[in-house]
């Protein structure tokens, strides 16, 4: 339960710089998602916050309190590691125990007992309390690393990556029952994940972090709606969004994009102020990003539609990728699984243009989007949270 | 099929029972010849008159323990320094990162090279001079060069093998790094300790070169006393395997108590690394 706070933190190992002037604040009782590719930093963030490492530069702060000289067993952090760390020769229950037995956290039997055991049916390992790490899975070894940590009342839980061993359902259900405690416990939770649908589903925020710089911070509609950059909008998002070559167009005072061919024009939404950002940008190369399961397609020719040809069709579930090639292009977007195609027929594909996210071609920032409706949610939303 | 299990475990028994005696007969031979008069020494095999001449001899009629004490001083209090002070280095020479680091390891590794005859008569010049000779300390510190690196080797290989996220996680849990260190890192290293410093401990109890040299009088283990039963008329067997003995007696023992750490502790973790 505290506030943390990352100050101009910088880590280095030797002549590698790891944490490149990391600012954060995580608000008391918040779920935040450190979200990024492999090695970019957020472990050795996380081994930060708990001390395990100390930072070349700046601070960290607990509740105001500057902890960066204080070690980490009186940081009372709760932690849970990737690779487990379970102690080899304790059983499941002397492991889970172990926060609970230690001098500075110390409870009685009957405590740790009770503790021990609500753990253990939370996580569902109730059944192994008297196996030795070596005799369980992968996955029960992580139930029994996350227990270790659920046991105690720390000032922040820090997770990395502590689902990423559980097979599909297990992780379904442990995010659902991590979120849950997170709410009724009232803690402040770091999470690390490189897995986008963690990041979303659980984060209050998520701070997405890249070669060892904070890339963007938001919660996951600002993420997910208006990402500061390409990178941040390729990150989130599952099909990976689509990325277009586009050039402004200036007809008769009407605004127009023109993309994927010469000559194929898509007229700007007047409405959503995107023609009035994208002039004031001054910039007029652009990267433009649709998200898959926003393209419109049909196997019937249509005006307005630009041509592809279909170049792959795969299943992922529940629903299914379909990619198709626009002259060099090729277009990411979602179908139904039973859909019936044969690779190379003609597809026409529809951009929707008023759901379309726009980034200056040269430094790849955001420059705005057309989605009206995502707006209007983000308005919303800061709106609501002025009024807390 | 199962009778041809039945042959194969007959020819293995048998093999390893070949071995045994193999292995053992010397011993068993000691033994008989120290319940051996010395006028039957020669012209007797297996069937002689039992007497207890030669341990009455060697045990109440001379010095005996008094050797058999300085051996079991010199011997334990080395294997114990080499522990206080092997067991940090081991674990700095594991974890931590630092300019030739393996330069230093290899170094520690090479005392165990050059015989030690080789050093011995510089040794006894030095200890002369700064008055080491014949003292108790003076054993003990150079047998470190027996004890030393045996220990450290095997117990780096022991930290090696436990990953950093484990002392990382106990420190979370709330224990300072002393304890980490006794509660945590401690039972995960004991079969390497435990096997390592009996190894030592043997090896340090079986020394001939430096006790010969670098003590004598005032000091004296038994690996050395025992020459004394070669008188110059004639050659005491009968005492001299008495003495051998009595003073294999502790190895055995110690062996026995950790028997279950033994062969795990030295082969799991010392290959790694």
């Amino acid at each position: 339960m505290a506030k943390i706070e990352v100050v101009n933190v910088t880590k280095r190992f030797g002549k590698f710089t790891a944490l490149k002037n990391i600012n954060l604040e995580i608000k008391d009782n918040e779920f935040f998602v450190l979200f990024g590719p492999a090695g970019a930093g957020k472990t050795t963030l996380l081994n930060n916050v708990a001390g395990i490492q100390i930072p070349e530069e700046g601070l960290i702060r607990f509740n105001g309190e500057i902890m960066n000289r204080i070690d980490p067993a009186h940081r009372n952090v709760a932690m849970v590691f990737e690779n487990y760390a379970l102690y080899p020769n304790l059983t499941v229950y002397e492991n889970i125990a172990s926060p609970l037995r230690s001098p500075l956290y110390k409870k009685d039997n009957a405590t740790i007992n009770r503790e021990v055991h609500r753990v253990a049916e939370l996580l569902r390992i109730d059944h192994l309390l008297e196996r030795l790490p070596s005799q369980i899975s992968n996955g029960q070894k992580q139930r029994v690393a996350i227990g270790r940590a659920l046991v105690r009342d720390p000032n922040v839980f820090l997770m990395d990556e502590p689902l990423a061993h559980l097979d599909a359902k297990l992780r379904h259900y442990m995010r659902s029952e991590l979120k849950e405690m997170q709410s009724s416990f009232n803690t402040t939770c770091i999470y690390v994940t490189h897995d986008f649908l963690e990041a979303v589903s659980l984060g209050d925020r998520i701070a997405i972090i890249n070669e060892g710089s904070i890339i963007q911070v938001g919660t996951r509609e600002e993420v997910y709606y208006t990402p500061c950059n390409e990178f941040v909008a390729a990150l989130v998002g599952e099909p990976e969004i689509n990325l277009v070559d586009g050039r402004l167009f200036v007809d008769n005072g009407k605004y127009y994009v023109e993309t994927l061919e010469k000559g194929y024009l898509l007229p700007l939404p007047e409405s959503s102020g995107i023609v009035r950002k994208l002039v004031d940008s001054e910039v007029t190369e652009y990267h433009i990003g649709f998200r898959p399961n926003n393209i419109k397609y049909t196997f019937e020719k249509k005006d307005g539609l630009i041509r592809g040809t279909v170049y792959s069709f795969e299943s992922i579930g529940n629903k299914a990728v379909l990619i198709a090639k626009v002259g060099e292009k090729y277009i990411r977007m979602i179908a139904p699984n039973d859909l019936k195609v044969k690779l190379d027929q003609a597809v026409y594909v529809e951009l929707p243009i008023h759901k379309a996210i726009f980034f200056d071609a040269q430094t790849t920032n955001f420059i705005g989007t057309s989605d009206e409706a995502a707006i209007y949610r983000l308005v919303q939303e800061q709106l609501s949270k002025g009024v807390q | 099929m199962k009778r041809k299990r039945i042959v194969s475990n007959a020819v293995k028994n048998g093999l390893l029972a070949l071995y045994a005696l193999f292995a053992l007969f010397p011993l068993f031979w000691m033994v008989l010849i120290s319940f051996k008069s010395d006028a039957q020494m020669f012209n007797t095999t297996f069937i002689f008159n039992p007497t207890l001449e030669n341990y009455d001899a060697v045990l109440l009629r001379t010095d005996y323990f008094k050797y058999f004490i300085d051996s079991i001083i010199v011997s334990v209090i080395a294997v114990l320094i080499s522990v206080l002070a092997g067991v940090p280095a081991a674990y700095a020479l594991a974890r931590y990162d630092f300019k030739k680091k393996e330069n230093l390891a290899f170094t520690i590794l090479s005392f165990r090279f050059a015989p030690e005859i080789l050093v011995v008569l510089p040794l006894f010049m030095i200890y002369q001079k700064i008055g080491l000779y014949d003292t108790y300390f003076g054993l003990i510190w150079v047998y470190q060069l027996i004890t030393m690196p045996l220990l450290i080797w095997v117990i780096r290989g022991y930290f090696e093998d436990i990953s950093v996220e484990i002392e990382h996680a106990a420190q979370v849990d709330g224990y300072s790094w002393w304890q980490v260190f006794l509660k945590r890192l401690l039972p995960l290293i004991k079969p390497g300790l435990v096997s390592a410093s009996l190894l030592a401990f043997i090896f340090a109890w079986n020394n001939f070169t430096f006790p010969l040299m670098l003590s004598g009088t005032y000091v004296e283990t038994i690996t050395v006393a025992s020459l004394k039963y070669i008188a110059s008329d004639t050659v005491h067997y009968g005492q001299m395997a008495v003495a051998a003995t009595v003073s294999a007696l502790p190895a055995v023992i110690f062996a026995l108590l950790i028997q279950k750490h033994l062969v795990r502790g030295l082969s799991f973790g010392a290959v790694k690394g």
